[in-house]
């Protein structure tokens, strides 16, 4: 981190030159329209078949940007669930059970909790708008507006430390110097948030290109997800699926994961919370007389709500409580006292203009981190969705194969343990067939296409430590069904010939 | 080694009550060692089985950890959701055009507070999931070790159970980041000049609790950003590159 602040740190010299604030006021009206995405496909790292390429960009613009219904669908009528946490392992069994179906009985609440408060109506383009440039007409782009920010901003840093007015005043009045280390240190986090927020590739017009077929991308997806799943592993998309707000549908589901032997943990019935059953729980709290007078019995009487317990609700009517009383800030006594007392003597300092522009800043940041999180969380998702189908896939070749080397072996080992000591010594490996199976089926997941040379190692039945190839770079995996079939192809081969040769 | 250093500067960056939250990296390592220094060494079966066991448990209750935490956030989000939107609807019907007592400046001087505190709120939701993420990515990290320490075959099961624990399933958490996204950008347009101009003497709260948050988030992206640079355990189960600034400024030290 140091080292990237001392690089930052050079940058930053540059950057700051004279700010007038008539250059802040007019370049804020520039509307420069940012791409904000970057592109995560790039040349330098190994590329996937074009084909796969595209569809694995489709798939993850049909996540990031989940069509309106199907997000409001999964997300309201829903309740709060619970569920347990045995080995850590809450698996949905029951939530899995709670097919599609359900989401368009869900319709009334849909447009109910949709359109409550401000909030505004959700409308496709308006998520999309994250994703196409925005028209950015506020976003700073010239240099003189990041520099009034470090500045000003690194004297809001200093405050923790440098409580006496007289020295921020100073810094604020050099223009452009950088006294001191701490304060060439503290200026770089607007340019590193600066360089964030900078313009991308243009090859961002790909996100683009495809947010316009999110529509085919999601009916690709949806059949994409079901098909090499059976109904239990019904995947992350929606987990919140279930039946309508006064019922909970969520028992106290404790399932043990097979993975884990130990667990150790005791059995705790978590609640997860919904906005549509916060709602329920407000309604209730102002029938008896507001969050002062509303008891947890009387609220949970109200709600109705399956499964909710008196635990559940008095938790809750403390938050709310204490978010009522406490209009939001962020949390942390401690920092909320400090805030009190800079509020004294910053405002001498700030103007609302540098304090906006801060705050804006601070969001752009945000929503970029916050679209880069959701695009690698669906990567991540997507990736390990196919690692599970080629495991899957794997272990049905395996399988069926084994089947088939278990007739040919006992022919082979009628007649031919000599050639088989022959190949034995050409291979490097030798692993027990049907260990090897599910193994190598974790290799296939980190190296590259299988050599035909590995082929030979289920024909063995030796069993003997494998050596693992981590390194290889998996490239074209998405076509690994082939390496396979090439592999039975082969040892079919390989037995055949041996079969020929001991005739 | 570079992860657990980066989520060591991370969590030195996050909000002070989210320090402990974090996983254990650093001691899952050392297990993980233990475990496969057992059985090559002449210990009894039973130490590198006991390890073993400790590695299993620890994930587990690292997952509850994780659990735990993120839910009880996520249960404030939406807490904290309802009264902003609560607040911002109370602020227009009280001093708006068509209010109760139409007064300007305090509208002005409201919605000032509330666009700090729903930016702040924002920003927090957004570490949330930044949270969930790079816990993921460490569990992903410590199942790989494992697997290729040990042989074993841990990974991939795992990992689909943890795909769907709570803590990684961030959809409302996403939801509801938009529709903040959404009531800021309808609620505090962009002003233009004269609208600065206005606001130059208006006294405002001291945005010091965001000042962590800015930090904070600026430290996850520019971590993001080197995680995912490429190593030389580069797989197919890595993710690409991420490319957020000019070429100019991409150039970082290792």
């Amino acid at each position: 981190m140091r080292k990237i602040m001392e690089e930052y740190t050079t940058l930053s010299f540059q950057r700051l030159g004279a700010r007038q604030l008539s250059n802040l006021v007019a370049s804020g009206a520039m509307s420069s329209s940012l791409p904000v995405l970057p592109t995560p496909l790039e040349e330098k790292y190994p590329k996937l078949p074009d084909s796969q390429q595209v569809s694995l960009e489709r798939e993850i613009m049909a996540n990031s940007v989940p069509p309106h219904a199907t997000q409001l669908a999964s997300n309201s009528g829903v309740v709060g669930h619970m569920f347990s946490s045995a080995s850590g392992f809450t698996t949905d069994l029951h939530f899995s059970s709670a097919p599609h179906e359900r989401h368009f009985t869900n319709a009334p609440f849909i447009s109910q909790s949709s359109s409550d408060g401000i909030s505004l109506p959700l409308t496709r383009s308006s998520h999309s708008g994250v994703f196409q440039s925005r028209p950015m007409s506020h976003y700073p782009r010239e240099n003189n507006n990041i520099s009034w920010s470090a500045d000003q901003l690194q004297s809001f840093l200093d405050f923790p430390e440098n409580v006496p007015t007289q020295n921020n005043q100073v810094e604020s009045s050099n223009s452009g110097i950088m006294p001191s280390d701490d304060n060439t240190k503290r200026s770089d986090w607007q340019e590193w948030a600066d360089q964030l927020i900078r313009d991308d590739d243009p090859s961002t017009p790909n996100w683009n290109e495809l947010l316009a077929d999110t529509n085919v991308a999601d009916t690709e997806l949806e059949t994409a997800y079901q098909a090499p799943k059976p109904p239990q592993n019904f995947l992350v998309q929606q987990p919140q699926v279930h039946q309508q707000i006064p019922v909970l549908s969520g028992d106290l589901s404790s399932v043990a994961s097979p993975s884990s032997s130990v667990t150790g943990v005791p059995n705790k019935p978590r609640m997860r919370w919904t906005p549509e059953l916060h709602e329920c729980f407000v309604e209730a709290v102002n029938q008896l007389g507001g969050s002062e007078r509303a008891t947890p019995k009387g609220v949970l009487k109200l709600m109705k709500v399956e499964g909710l317990t008196i635990y559940h609700v008095k938790s809750h009517l403390q938050k709310y409580r204490t978010a009522r009383y406490r209009p939001d800030s962020s949390e942390g006594s401690s920092e909320k006292k400090m805030s009190a007392i800079e509020e004294m003597t910053s405002l001498d300092l700030k103007t609302g203009i540098e304090i906006t522009e801060a705050l804006r800043l601070q969001m752009e940041v945000q929503k970029r981190l916050h679209e880069q999180l959701e695009i690698q969380r669906n990567l991540q998702l997507r990736i390990e969705e196919q690692g599970r189908y080629l495991q899957m896939m794997f272990e049905k070749q395996c399988k069926s194969h084994n089947d088939r080397l278990k007739t040919l072996s006992s022919n082979l080992e009628e007649s031919s343990a000599p050639l088989l000591d022959v190949m034995q010594h050409s291979a490097k490996n030798e692993v027990e067939p049907t260990k090897s199976c599910a193994e190598t089926g974790n290799d296939i997941m980190d190296a590259s296409a299988i050599p035909e040379e590995s082929s030979r190692k289920m024909s063995r039945k030796q069993k003997e430590p494998e050596s693992h190839s981590e390194d290889l770079n998996l490239e074209g995996v998405s076509g690994s069904d082939s390496p396979p079939i090439k592999r039975v192809k082969a040892d079919d081969r390989s037995v055949a010939s041996a079969k020929l040769a001991s005739d | 080694m570079k992860f657990g250093k980066r989520l060591k500067n991370q969590i030195q960056e996050t909000l002070p009550e989210w320090r402990d939250k974090f996983l254990s990296y650093k001691d899952m390592k050392k297990l993980v060692r233990l475990i496969s220094s057992g059985p090559s060494t002449s210990e009894e079966l039973p130490d590198s089985g006991k390890a073993e066991a400790e590695f299993i448990y620890l994930l587990n209750s690292e997952i509850d950890k994780f659990n735990s935490f993120f839910v009880e956030q996520e249960e404030d989000f939406i807490i904290r959701h309802r009264e902003l939107k609560q607040r911002i609807q109370k602020v227009i019907t009280t001093y708006g055009p068509n209010g109760a007592q139409p007064s300007e400046v305090d509208y002005n001087k409201e919605m000032g507070r509330i666009r700090k505190d729903i930016i702040n709120f924002h920003g927090e939701m957004v570490l949330l999931e930044n949270y969930s993420n790079i816990n993921y990515t460490g569990l992903a990290k410590i199942l790989k070790k494992y697997d290729k320490r040990t042989g074993g075959l841990l990974r991939l099961p795992f990992i689909q159970k943890v795909l769907q624990q709570p803590f990684f399933t961030t959809d409302l958490v996403s939801k509801l980041v938009k529709e903040c996204e959404d009531t800021i950008d309808a609620v505090f347009p962009v002003k233009d000049e004269e609208g600065r101009r206005e606001e130059k003497g208006e006294r405002k709260v001291a945005m010091l609790p965001g000042q962590s948050i800015f930090r904070n988030t600026v430290a996850a992206l520019v971590t993001m950003q080197e995680m995912r640079k490429g190593s030389s355990t580069y797989s197919h189960f890595s993710l690409p590159p991420l490319n957020l600034t000019d070429s100019n400024y991409s150039v970082l030290p290792t």
